[in-house]
């Protein structure tokens, strides 16, 4: 049964980085984001009920207030301040990006057999789908141009490197796993603020527009 | 009181103190540097303690002050300070231009000494975690320093900063993840599983290929934090905007910080995988960004931005020291390390008042021949160009000599070779931007006025910069040498 939910929720996480590829409305893309989080969150419970791990409800309860609701809701809250030009227009047309993603996805999946852990069953799945997000959420970076998609772009990588800390060790350590959940509220905070002197500055968050620095 | 607890307690006090609105702007001032200065001193009594052969700690071993570890805590207690003083200096410089808000000053006021209290947080930490941890603080809070004037470009040095930053930071974390994954089994699951003494110990029975995949993602992200090529692109604007107190923070606080955790992932790599894989990465890391260095430096149209790319010559140099290895190589980078650290503040602060009284740290806004317009800050950038080369007597010269007879008696012939030749150019390069800058011919027409050289705090403490440089270089403290050469041996040794 557990294993069912975690195989389910890996893959969901997985479609959600494809949607985020495919999507080109940013409130979509923060609402994915949002879906995506709360999966991680799932997983890490069924975890904790199958393994008896305490600690991991914690993580989910940090996960599901921060990620699925608290960064969310602070991004929604930047954009509309800012309010203007809510589409995403990648470098990269949306065919393009997907298979190119669908290409990162089978690499993911092929580094993942190398672990003592990862040749077969759940933990299997639940790497291959962490690296491919870690490499998806490397490619949004690249190819975004719009500073809350980047800030997204991270934001991605970051859940797929905590799915790679579920699936190789059950979590972290409680006292880390608070100290790293902190860091990244904050950093969001940061980045917000700084998304917001930009837009201020430039009044577009279009960051292919930072462009003076060179040499 | 807990010696290390107190070190760590007074400059986040300090930036507490500082964030704090209204109060008369001078005891502010006088509170913050006095923080600073009570944190160097408790750095330095800390590592007198580990010389003297206690070995501080605090929480169950999260917090272990190792030779490595005394090492870097002085030397970024030493730079706070320094950098501290400086930043006090420009903001008063630019009040006069009324460019300083009130809120500007108070997250200058509160975001030095937070800064300065997560280097050292860094430079303590035995648990990789934690170690993590305070590396993202350093970023936090460096993040608005960078963006401190508030111009267009701060703005993208400072947004560039934090993407490339936060993606090397993600990198670091999963690095530290799977060197966590790669002792389960043998360390359990609690919070000690992942203290670096543990790990050392239960080396040889790391499993080998999650460890690999570890030490790679480690060091590609704190590599990145350090500014190794390739990954050292945010390195150069972020230097450029930032304030220069916080270049040296950044270039020595920051530097000396990611090099610390790139040891010490270094080090568990080599006693469970052997010297030959983190070590060869971190060589060709190092020589990669020594190589990056020379034609940007050849070509440099920015004071600031010359200064990034020395930074990044060193860093390598560092890297490539502890990447040939052998116990002169690991001796010669952290030679370097302090040699770089006591230096860097006189470069950093004699071309901030350059470019500040000169409104521009561009060469052609500023022109040839400075040392006709502001003789004592040019003087002083000048000497600081010759011992920054690493031209003898000065100290530098003496740690790259290390390095390089480390590398020619070991198996790396042919990259040390390379790394001489690169080190030459860069070496002209520097001195050739240096000469051209402050010697050149002086504009014959449009003379601009530029504002008369005063001898303020800032000179002072520029003034007090050069001669430590200077000194240091016929005269290291007995008990610093004890310092370095404990460091080397938890190098060298693992222990």
């Amino acid at each position: 049964m557990t294993r069912d939910i975690l195989i389910l929720c890996a893959a969901g996480m997985l479609v959600s980085a494809f949607l985020t590829v495919g999507q080109k409305a940013l409130f979509t893309t923060i609402r994915l984001y949002a879906g995506q989080s709360l999966l991680l969150a799932i997983a890490a419970i069924a975890m904790a009920v199958s393994e008896g791990r305490q600690h991991l409800y914690v993580m989910a309860a940090l996960t599901i207030a921060l990620k699925a609701i608290l960064i969310p809701w602070f991004l929604m809250r930047v954009i509309d301040r800012i309010g203007i030009h809510r589409e995403i227009e990648p470098f990269l047309n949306v065919p393009a990006s997907l298979l190119i993603c669908l290409g990162l996805t089978v690499i993911g999946y092929r580094v993942s057999t190398g672990f003592p852990e990862g040749a077969e069953g759940v933990t299997h799945h639940l790497l291959g789908v962490a690296l491919s997000m870690l490499l998806i959420g490397l490619f949004l970076m690249v190819t975004r141009k719009k500073a809350v998609t980047q800030i997204l772009a991270l934001l991605t990588v970051e859940n797929a490197v905590f799915l790679v800390a579920l699936a190789v060790t059950t979590g972290m350590p409680l006292g880390v796993e608070l100290g790293i959940a902190f860091d990244v509220m904050m950093a969001v905070v940061v980045l917000g603020v700084l998304v917001h002197r930009i837009v201020d500055r430039f009044e577009s968050m279009d960051v292919s527009r930072l462009s003076n620095l060179k040499g | 009181m807990n010696l290390i607890v107190s070190t760590l307690l007074v400059p986040f006090v300090t930036a507490a103190f500082g964030g704090l609105a209204g109060g008369p702007r001078r005891l502010k001032e006088f509170v913050v540097i006095g923080g600073l200065l009570v944190t160097f001193g408790l750095c330095v009594a800390t590592a007198a303690q580990f010389l003297g052969g206690v070995v501080p700690s605090a929480f169950d071993n999260t917090l272990r002050v190792d030779g490595l570890s005394a090492l870097v805590l002085v030397l970024s207690g030493f730079v706070g300070l320094l950098s501290t003083v400086y930043g006090v200096a420009y903001l008063r410089r630019n009040e006069a231009d009324g460019h300083i808000t009130e809120r500007m000053r108070r997250e200058f006021h509160s975001l030095v000494p937070l800064y300065v209290f997560a280097m050292l947080l860094v430079s303590v930490s035995n648990n990789l975690g934690i170690l993590w941890i305070a590396v993202e603080l350093t970023t936090l809070a460096s993040v608005f320093l960078v963006a401190f004037p508030n111009r267009d470009t701060s703005l993208e040095a400072a947004w560039k900063f934090l993407m490339l930053g936060g993606l090397g930071l993600a990198f670091a974390l999963l690095g530290t993840v799977l060197i966590f994954a790669s002792g389960q089994g043998h360390l359990g699951e609690g919070m000690s599983a992942l203290d670096w003494t543990r790990l050392m110990e239960a080396a040889p029975s790391l499993h080998p290929f999650t460890l690999r995949l570890g030490v790679v993602f480690a060091i590609i992200g704190y590599g990145t934090k350090a500014g190794l090529a390739p990954m050292h692109t945010w390195k150069p604007d972020a230097y450029r905007e930032a304030p220069s107190s916080t270049g040296v923070l950044m270039a020595v606080g920051m530097l000396n910080g990611a090099l610390y955790c790139l040891i010490r992932v270094h080090l568990i790599s080599k006693a469970s995988l052997g010297p030959d894989f983190s070590g060869s990465l971190l060589l060709t890391l190092g020589l990669l960004s020594v190589l990056v260095a020379m034609p940007f430096l050849l070509i440099q149209w920015n004071l600031k931005r010359l200064l990034a790319y020395s930074s990044i010559e060193h860093v390598g140099i560092m890297a490539v020291g502890i990447g040939l290895g052998g116990e002169a190589g690991v001796f010669g980078a952290l030679l370097h390390m302090t040699y770089h650290s006591i230096a860097k503040p006189l470069a950093f602060f004699s071309a901030g008042t350059i470019a500040q009284l000169h409104r521009s740290s561009n060469f052609d806004a500023i022109r040839g021949g400075t040392i006709g317009r502001t003789p004592m800050a040019s003087g002083l950038f000048l000497l600081a160009a010759v011992i920054m080369t690493g031209s003898p007597p000065f100290g530098l010269f003496f740690s790259e000599m290390t390095i390089l007879k480390a590398g020619f008696f070991g198996p790396h012939f042919v990259a040390t070779s390379i790394f001489l030749g690169a080190l030459v150019v860069l070496f002209c390069g520097f001195v050739y931007q240096v000469g051209r800058l402050t010697l050149g011919p002086q504009p014959d027409t449009g003379e601009q006025p530029v504002a008369p050289e005063t001898f303020d705090l800032g000179a002072g403490v520029t003034l007090i910069a050069a001669v430590l440089a200077v000194v240091s270089a016929v005269y290291l403290p007995e008990s610093l040498i004890a310092l370095i050469r404990a460091a080397a041996r938890v190098v060298w040794e693992g222990a």
